[in-house]
């Protein structure tokens, strides 16, 4: 029998490790938006909560490590894929065209690689910009100094072309996992043929429930001034 | 002169291949693989003997003309393979399986060759059944069985309508294991053009690498051909494309001797020809008969619609001849009648060689959701290459040739008369006799392959002297490399101006008017100087495109058809020797007045076996013949009135 | 009753494997609605020998689509357009008066030009040789009926056996993959108590060979299941994947 290693480098490693690591930065979306929400809560709940990661201290670390793993790991398995096809491939035809009927091959699935590179880029200014982007010091309700990353928020989304570059960019990240989320489970092998139906219709609704969730707060920001009425003072 | 010693063993028939097995010479294990064996063919009978000789230890050398060994032709047939295993106690048993095929094949095999092929049907099923072969199972999930071609017993394991390709591919598999281990050498797209031989004995083989057009020298102890049949001699027949008799022809040339070779069957069912571009015919099982009635127009050219056409107009040619059996003749009955009709003129379509299969009765009384339950994938198939539904228009279909029986002699070792040179499955002409039963091709295959072959080749191999080698140098060798490269050289350079196919398409015409269905003396004297001049014409007016060292398809083909010449002079020659009807073989002056063949077991009952003796303009046959003794059953007419 | 159809071809020309390839266009004016695709191809070398000219390579046997030769790139899509069909089942009243075509070969770097439109599939052999077997010995079987499989099981089996290596998902396939051709032989081989014996070394050494040879990465794009003449469900992938993890878990 093949090593770890040798079967992590094995097509079907690489295949289940690409769904693997997806799967761990979907579930890490679904975390991330709970607290995106914090933002309606109440009017200091956004940086309690933030400040609250942040005090985790050595926890946070490793699960930022643990994160940026997945993402690496993710992007360069999703990248030798690629480059792996060309290889595969090394002369291509003058005409090519999709069957239809059972084939998955769509808008999402043809772009994964596009997508998921502008994804990456995304990623290095979305950090830059809210996790180590510049924010004033206010007190806490109980006189604590906290970041106000909330008033970041809500001065980027309110500025247009942030608030519409995010809706951009989570539009491509629908559209990776619109391909992405159902291939993940066939990827680890859990779907056959019957519920392969069901488990493409379940990553559906998940992919569209959790990115209208995502552009929802950008959209309304932006839409209402900041001055919404959801947004707790 | 030629001995024709078929060396069946002694004793009562159930003994005789147990004793042979246990009076057989060995050769021991450790000495094995000191033998080469050249197989050529990886069909049932080839690919089966591959695996199972390198299984032994025996140093196998494999050859295919396609471009891996799964493709070879056994794949396509359709419908199962019989064994007498009683499963569903119907009361079937070797004796009947035998009794059943000698009667097939209207007396004329040998009873211990079909014995035998009975006695280890089952091991087959055994076999295929560990290989993984998805064979068809009840909800017990034990094997299930079927009644095939009129059987009175339900003896065919299947695997739905593919059942050729799950047990080719059960062989390729075992096949390609003994590739991975080394127990074979493996050569695909390599054609082989002439058999070597040495002090008299088969010693090797020359082939043409056809992507390279490199002609290579191959030596073995022993040469094994299992290159399936040839009825593509009729340009079109349900034969792959590149099914073809050269490896047996050029065998026979160099002293093989080839018997048989008239004996052809037609299937009844297939798709007719549409037109000249047509390449090859589809056949369609002949379970439609089952609940389709076969029918012309009474009226010479009447083109209404058929479902515009009343009862009383229609001639249901097999209802009204044979009262009792009705659409359920057996296939010659149903072919031969099938062309008799279109010979009057009454054949519908554009060109007039097709009769109506109807179902329209059969819709009315079991309604459409039953008879698609029942044949749906057919009526898809058929619906899908003539582009009409058969569901509200009657199918059109015609005969067409599907097997050969006839091939190269050999005896109950299926060695050839040439000592070292073996024949099997397809290429032989051993165990079907003048008509081969349904569902028996595919048994015959893998019988001698996987079960006597083996066995066989040790008795002839301990004989030889372990390790002897002349080397490809050897003018043996190199005298055949020479004569298979004038051979297409001098192709290549006629330069004329007809195709080869063109040239293909005549001479099938030809072969199908008067040595096809039935035949006549002045039809088959006829057929040979067509033969003759058409013969003369292609070797100086046919044009043969591209080069020699390259792949070259039409290359390929105009060797093939260069054999097929020859080769259907003789079919000629042998059906005008058999002055009488047996099996598939209808002499139109040996039939009674309603036109059932008379046997004549007096001065008919043995194998025509032909050696040749030259080719110059004229093909010159002498015939041996090997008599029929049967000893074990009693020769009977068959009738269907 | 049937008219002839003109029809513009346009296919690849390549001498040999190592010559530089090129298209090369053509038009048929002779093509009759009940021909099969391969029989137009067939119309097409008479005329081009007629002219004197090489007639065009392209793999084929059978031609009633179950020994798999035939494996031509049609407009884009292997097989051409119709549903489980390969394309000598295909006929030409699928097309249209004045149609053009575009024919090339399988493109993949594991199938290499030998001439024409024709390849060289041994990978494919390779892959079974690595381990599409049961490794059962001719003559050592035991009576047939003695394990009883499921019907079920035998009828998946048969599902994924039917797969004739025309490698139709090789070629269709984005990224060349081979996956569906190495799946269907070790799913139907897994189904079964006779293949189940050598399940795990069999599906690592057959994905090992697989990737050796130089066929791409699987993306579950399922175009290869769309193309296949013989309709075999990516499910087999599925089982694969399933299949590994098991084998390396247990090792």
């Amino acid at each position: 029998m093949p090593t770890i290693i040798k079967a992590l480098q094995s097509q079907v490693g690489r295949k289940l490790m690409t769904g693997i690591t997806g799967i761990a930065l979907m579930l890490f979306l679904v975390v991330h938006l709970a607290g995106n929400y914090a933002i309606f809560a109440s009017a200091e709940a956004f940086n309690i909560y933030t400040k609250t990661l942040e005090s985790l201290g050595i926890l946070l670390y490793m699960a930022e490590a643990g994160l940026l793993f997945f993402v690496l790991y993710h992007s360069f398995l999703g990248i030798s894929i690629w480059l792996g096809k060309r290889k595969a491939r090394s002369a291509g035809y003058e005409v090519y065209k999709s069957r239809g009927g059972v084939s998955r091959q769509n808008l999402a699935s043809r772009s994964m690689i596009l997508s998921g590179l502008t994804i990456l880029i995304f990623l290095v200014v979305h950090i830059w910009s809210f996790k180590f982007g510049e924010t004033e010091m206010i007190m806490s309700a109980d006189g604590e100094p906290m970041r106000d990353l909330r008033q970041l928020v809500i001065d980027s989304f309110t500025t247009w072309y942030i608030a519409l570059g995010y809706v951009v960019v989570l539009s491509l990240i629908t559209l990776h996992l619109f391909h992405g989320a159902w291939s993940a489970f066939t990827s680890l092998g859990v779907t056959n043929k019957n519920n392969t139906q069901a488990f493409k219709f379940g990553a559906y609704i998940f992919t569209i429930v959790l990115m209208l969730g995502f552009i929802f707060i950008p959209v309304y920001i932006f839409a209402t001034g900041g001055m919404g009425s959801l947004i707790a003072y | 002169m030629i001995s024709l010693d078929a060396k069946i063993p002694d004793g009562p028939l159930e003994k005789k291949w147990s004793r042979h097995k246990k009076e057989m010479k060995l050769v021991a294990p450790n000495n094995r693989r000191k033998y080469e064996i050249i197989i050529v063919g990886t069909g049932l009978a080839g690919g089966a003997a591959a695996a199972s000789m390198a299984e032994m230890g025996y140093k196998v050398k494999s050859f295919c003309i396609q471009d891996s060994a799964r493709r070879a032709h056994s794949i396509a047939a359709q419908g199962g393979i019989n064994a007498s295993k009683n499963y569903p106690n119907d009361g079937d048993s070797v004796w009947r399986l035998f009794y059943d095929t000698i009667k097939g094949g209207d007396y004329r095999s040998r009873e211990a060759n079909v014995y035998r092929l009975a006695e280890v049907s089952n091991n087959i099923i055994d076999q295929a059944v560990a290989q993984g072969v998805p064979f068809a199972r009840e909800y017990s999930g034990l094997l299930a069985n079927r009644s095939f071609g009129g059987a009175q017993v339900s003896r065919t394991f299947y695997a739905r309508g593919q059942t050729g390709q799950q047990l080719l591919l059960g062989a390729y598999q075992a096949m390609m294991r003994q590739v991975e281990l080394g127990g074979i050498k493996y050569y695909t797209r390599h054609e082989m053009l002439e058999v070597v031989i040495i002090d008299g004995k088969a010693r090797g083989i020359i082939t043409r690498d056809l992507v390279t057009g490199e002609i290579c020298q191959h030596e073995a102890d022993a040469v094994i051909l299992a290159t399936g049949g040839y009825g593509n001699v009729f340009y079109l027949s349900t034969n792959a494309k590149n099914s073809n008799v050269t490896a047996a022809w050029r065998a026979h040339k160099k002293g093989a001797l080839f018997a048989n070779p008239s004996f052809v069957q037609v299937h009844p069912t297939c798709i007719p020809v549409s037109g000249d571009y047509q390449s090859k015919l589809t056949l369609m099982s002949e379970s439609l008969r089952n609940d389709g009635r076969v029918w012309v127009p009474r009226k010479k050219g009447d083109d209404r619609h058929p479902n515009d056409i009343p009862e009383d107009e229609r001639l249901y040619y097999l209802e009204e001849k044979y009262p009792s059996f009705g659409n359920l003749v057996p296939r010659d009955v149903a072919s031969r009648n099938a062309k008799l009709v279109c010979d009057k003129g009454l054949g519908i379509g554009k060109t007039g060689l097709a009769v109506y299969l109807d179902f329209r009765d059969a819709i009315a009384r079991d309604g459409k959701d039953m008879i698609s339950a029942k044949y749906g994938n057919l009526f898809d198939m058929y619906a899908n290459i003539a582009g009409e539904d058969p569901y509200t228009r009657p199918m059109r279909i015609f005969p067409a040739v599907h097997y050969t029986m006839g091939g190269l002699w050999v005896d109950y070792n299926l060695m050839t008369n040439i000592p070292g040179l073996f024949a099997a499955g397809e290429a032989n002409f051993s165990d079907h006799g003048a008509n081969r039963l349904g569902a028996s091709a595919l048994m015959q295959g893998l019988s001698d392959g996987y079960f006597v072959l083996p066995s066989t080749i040790g008795n002839y191999l301990a004989d030889v002297k372990p390790g002897t080698r002349y080397g490809t140098d050897h003018e043996a060798f190199d005298t055949a490399a020479k004569k298979a490269q004038e051979a297409i050289d001098r192709l290549l350079n006629i330069n004329g101006k007809r195709t080869i196919i063109d040239f293909h398409r005549t001479l099938g015409r030809i072969v199908w008017d008067k040595i096809g269905i039935s035949r006549t003396k002045e039809g088959l004297e006829g057929a040979i100087s067509d033969i003759r001049s058409l013969r003369e014409e292609f070797w100086t007016n046919v044009y043969v495109p591209g080069e020699k060292n390259n792949y070259n398809k039409y290359l390929e083909f105009a060797g093939r058809v260069a054999d097929f010449f020859e080769l259907a002079e003789l079919m000629a020659m042998d059906a005008l020797d058999r002055a009488e009807s047996c099996g598939c073989h209808l002499r139109e002056e040996f039939q009674t007045e309603e036109g059932e063949a008379i046997r004549n077991d007096k001065d008919y009952s043995y194998v025509s076996a032909w050696e040749f003796k030259d080719r110059n303009g004229v093909l010159e046959e002498a015939l041996h013949k090997e008599e029929l003794n049967f000893e074990f059953v009693e020769l009977k007419q068959r009738s269907y009135k | 009753m049937s008219t002839n159809m003109t029809i513009h071809l346009r296919y690849w020309r390549q001498t040999s494997p190592t010559a530089r390839g090129y298209f090369e266009n053509r038009t048929i004016s002779t093509v009759n609605e009940h021909m099969s695709f391969l029989e137009m191809l067939d119309v097409l070398n008479e005329e081009l020998q007629l002219d004197g000219a090489e007639p065009l390579e392209f793999d084929y046997d059978c031609r009633e689509g179950i020994c798999g030769s035939c494996n031509l790139v049609i407009n884009g899509q292997a097989h051409g357009p119709k549903k489980g069909t390969a394309c000598c089942q295909l006929h030409m009243r699928n097309y249209s008066d004045g149609d053009h075509i575009t024919i090339e070969p399988p493109r993949a770097s594991a199938f290499p030009v030998i001439k024409d439109l024709v390849v060289d599939r041994s990978a494919f052999d390779r892959i079974i040789e690595a381990g599409g077997y049961v490794s059962v010995k001719t003559g050592s079987a035991q009576e047939a009926n003695a394990i009883p499989i499921q019907k079920n099981d035998a009828d998946q089996a048969f599902d994924y056996a039917a797969c004739i290596g025309c490698g139709a998902c090789v070629a269709a396939c984005p990224n060349a993959s081979a996956s569906l051709f190495t799946s269907a032989k070790i799913s139907h081989l897994s189904h079964l108590p006779q293949g189940n014996v050598e399940r795990s070394n069999r599906v690592v050494a057959m994905v090992e060979q697989m990737q050796e040879e130089g066929f791409g990465d699987c993306s579950n794009f399922g175009e290869c299941e769309a193309v296949c003449p013989k309709e075999i469900s990516i499910a087999a992938i599925a089982d694969t994947r399933r299949d590994y993890v098991r084998a390396v878990i247990q090792g």
